[in-house]
């Protein structure tokens, strides 16, 4: 291989052979890698877009006439208009609810808390009958002045009608548990402070209020006599159901519109640049090269583990015994005397050279019944002392 | 692909731009973007294929360890532009290669050489991965990347520490010859040729036949013996992957392992080589005259110790198995443990001495001795028996070697290639290879 590359580099340049000799990926075979992936991720969004295409939205919220959810009144107002033929008019703002109000239709207020005092006016003014759900005080107060809140109690009751109201009789009981009021003609559903549906005549047109919204909630339209007593105050000429939206800010300002006018351009300039920086410095030149490395054991590892083992045990007379025959292995030597040479003439052998006693060399060299120097680790540390001394004596 | 950093200033210029210009309109966020976009994809059209570019490789193929080799790349570039490139010339760690990263332009149709400096630390083939080359466009903004395969490979074979000693050992060896043969005569040595007889020469080598035939007296020259056959085995088994220092077992045998072939070889004996654990590692057969050295440092290099008990008999039955039947000399470069020992190699010993003369060294731990002189705590004398023990059981493991007729050479990783190197010489001067 050497030789043939290497001749090859004298020769002059010629075209790049069929087969280049780069091994990463190219633009071909990046597009052939993600063409799969991408062209899934393309059919699956625009099947999507198809999908979604004709589907509206439908309003979700609470009493909405338009609303599918447990609390909306989408139940209510397709009965009304399908089996009973009623037209349901709906109303999102004041002047909707104006337009729409005639004098024989009945106009729904819900969620009268997002009017002002002036569109309550205007309301006031306008013909026909009205059907007022938990209306706030000051919406009382306009529509049907006279009547009070004087109670409440609890949202769950469901209340006996006991009055001569006729839409109210035939329905039954109903499930009007909530605000309770007082001071109307006609008052139905009662309970401790008050009724929950009261009537009171102004001059050719009637003004209800209904102390709870449930009765005409889709979750509980099916119950007790809720969609009969709906259906009898509401079945008629037509209804202008009027659902107030929630009214805009006005005048606060927006959070964004307080910035520099850069500060959002600015930020995704400021992102595009950050995801080049991450490129630049993600970028590797090259494939990382791994290398097989070689065990690593020290050779004394074994006698290390040895060492702890005795430490660990305090086997001290098994070590006194290593440290003797290393002491003999250096000392037989020097006196001539061979590996099987009994204790004895190496007892004597050894006092020759030594000061010592002959029985503190042998107590010494081959320990005895009772060895003083496995009694604990200091005796142990002073027959090493001990044998390196004699060791030493006989070198001399 | 990839971006350089130029272009990473230019989108924080671009931030700046935008968020100053803002007030115009949110369409200078997009001009400035597709500014951006379009600055880079044209560089990048610019820049010189990277896939095309043509790489040859060339260079030193075998380094001894710790010294340098110098590989080369030649960089040629067929495309139209020129070629801004950065190439890295990528090896394994262990190869130390240097410098990293290699910047060049080459015209259109021209080549260029790059050179890396390898200083292998670790014994062995070292292989180039791959080169990659990054080709920047004009700009300096954007780049062309590519990988491509440029096989070569660097052999980095041991270092031989102990060829120092080869001189000393040399003159050693002399004093065998001829001249200087009145020290020894016997077994060892073979009848070279007669000369006439110098004052000073030994007049027990007067050959009186010759000397009768003449007018002037004659004495006989001696030689040692040449054509003798050596065998060395490394054990390449787990014993060997024992770290000694910071070297493991394995090296220092291959270092005693050298200088024992290079002395023998100009000693005129033939040197083979066998690696074994549970199977033939390596193996060099001496073919006819010439010295077998550098096929057996070439042999050596690639081999690294397994973690396995090497298998004695099969060892053994590889060494008698050899076609070579003339009595050898077998130098086993393994180590003095008491359990691979008693229940491998020496049973099956004598089927090895019966046919041969055997020679095992040993590289002995350091540590060991330093552990079984360390005195003073309770610690240190547990550290220093264990130390004696293991002591204990090398030299009852050598003289049980010795017992069956073995030479034995233990010796610490520094004095182990002269120890058996000394070994070998003694071994020839008393004749008995």
């Amino acid at each position: 291989m050497s030789t043939d590359t290497t001749g090859a580099a004298q020769s002059p340049p010629t075209d790049p052979p069929a087969g280049s000799s780069a091994v990463s990926v190219g633009v071909a075979g990046v597009w052939r890698r993600v063409r799969g992936p991408l062209a899934f991720l393309v059919g699956a969004s625009v099947l999507g877009v198809l999908v979604s295409l004709n589907a509206v939205p439908s309003p979700i919220g609470d009493l909405d006439p338009e609303g599918a959810n447990p609390d909306g009144s989408r139940a209510l107002v397709q009965i009304l208009r399908d089996d009973f033929d009623v037209p349901v008019t709906i109303a999102r703002d004041t002047d909707e609810a104006v337009a729409a109000a005639g004098a024989d239709s009945v106009l729904v207020l819900v969620k009268s808390h997002r009017l002002t005092a002036g569109e309550l006016d205007r309301l006031a003014g306008l013909p026909g009958d009205r059907l007022l759900v938990q209306p706030t005080t000051q919406a009382i107060k306009a529509l049907a002045p006279g009547v009070e809140v004087t109670g409440r109690g609890d949202d769950r009751d469901v209340l006996s009608p006991e009055c001569t109201l006729e839409a109210a009789r035939t329905a039954g009981d109903a499930r009007t548990g909530g605000e309770l009021y007082s001071g109307a003609s006609t008052a139905c559903y009662p309970a401790e402070g008050g009724s929950a549906l009261v009537r009171t005549d102004s001059g050719d047109a009637t003004v209800t209020i209904l102390g709870s919204g449930d009765p005409m909630r889709n979750r509980f339209l099916a119950y007790e006599g809720n969609a009969a007593l709906m259906i009898n105050l509401l079945a008629g000429d037509g209804v202008v159901w009027f659902l107030p939206d929630v009214p805009s800010t006005g005048g606060a300002s927006d959070p964004v519109d307080l910035l520099h006018p850069g500060f959002l351009p600015g930020a995704g300039m400021l992102l595009a640049a950050l995801l080049l920086l991450a490129l630049w410095r993600g970028r590797r030149l090259g494939p990382l090269v791994a290398e097989r490395l070689p065990v690593v054991v020290r050779a004394s590892e074994t006698t290390e583990g040895r060492a702890r083992l005795y430490t660990a045990r305090r086997a001290r007379p098994n070590a006194a015994e290593a440290l003797r025959s290393g002491a003999l292995s250096s000392v037989r030597p020097r006196l001539g005397l061979g590996t099987e040479t009994a204790p004895e003439a190496v007892v004597e052998a050894v006092s020759q050279r030594s000061p010592r006693d002959p029985e503190q060399i042998r107590a010494l060299l081959y320990g005895g019944p009772s060895d003083p120097y496995t009694a604990d680790d200091t005796a142990l540390v002073r027959l090493a002392d001990e044998l390196d001394a004699l060791d030493r004596e006989v070198r001399e | 692909m990839a971006i350089t950093g130029r272009a990473v200033f230019l989108a924080f210029v671009g931030v700046l731009l935008v968020f100053l210009a803002a007030p115009a309109g949110t369409w200078v966020l997009w001009a400035v973007l597709g500014a951006l976009a379009a600055l880079l994809l044209t560089d990048l059209a610019l820049a010189a294929n990277s896939r095309r570019v043509r790489l040859e490789a060339g260079g030193a193929t075998s380094v001894r360890l710790g010294e340098d080799a110098a590989v080369f790349l030649i960089v040629a570039n067929p495309d139209k532009r020129t070629l801004r490139a950065t190439v890295r010339d990528a090896w394994a760690p262990s190869a130390v290669a240097g410098p990293r990263v290699h910047d060049l332009v080459v015209p259109a149709g021209e080549r260029r050489r790059v050179e890396t400096t390898l200083t292998p630390v670790r014994r062995g083939d070292q292989h180039r991965a791959h080169v990659t080359v990054r080709s920047y466009g004009p700009l300096g903004l954007a780049a062309r990347q590519s990988t491509h395969a440029v096989p070569w490979s660097v052999r980095a074979l041991p270092p031989f520490h102990s060829r120092r000693h080869l001189p000393g050992k040399l003159s050693k060896l002399r004093e065998l010859d001829g001249q200087h043969r009145a020290m020894i005569r016997g077994q060892g040595s073979e009848f070279d040729s007669l000369r006439e007889y110098v004052p000073g020469d030994d007049v027990r080598s007067i050959d009186w036949r010759a000397t009768a035939r003449r007018e002037t007296v004659v004495v006989r020259t001696w030689r040692p013996e040449r054509d003798r056959r050596l065998l060395v085995v490394l054990d390449t088994g787990r014993t060997s992957a024992g770290r000694v220092g910071d070297t493991p077992r394995l090296d220092h045998a291959m270092d005693a392992g050298l200088l024992l072939t290079a002395l023998a070889g100009k000693a005129g004996d033939r040197v083979e080589l066998l690696a074994y654990d549970r199977r033939v590692r390596a193996q060099v057969r001496s073919q006819g005259r010439g010295s077998t050295l550098q096929a057996i440092v070439r042999a050596m290099t690639p081999l690294e110790p397994e973690l396995v008990e090497s298998d004695s008999a099969g060892l053994v039955a590889t060494i008698l198995g050899r076609q070579s039947r003339t009595r050898q000399l077998v130098v086993l470069l393994t180590d003095l443990n008491a359990a691979a020992m008693e229940e491998g190699l020496l049973p099956r010993l004598s089927a090895l001495t019966a046919r041969h003369m055997v020679l095992v060294a040993a590289v002995g731990d350091p540590k060991v001795a330093e552990m079984a002189a360390q005195r003073g705590d309770a610690q240190s004398v547990y550290g220093a028996a264990a130390a004696q023990k293991t002591l204990a059981e090398r030299r009852r493991i050598t003289a049980e070697l010795r017992r069956h007729g073995v030479e034995v050479v233990d010796a610490g990783p520094e004095e182990i290639a002269p120890a058996l190197a000394d070994a070998y010489i003694s071994l020839k001067a008393q004749g008995r290879l």
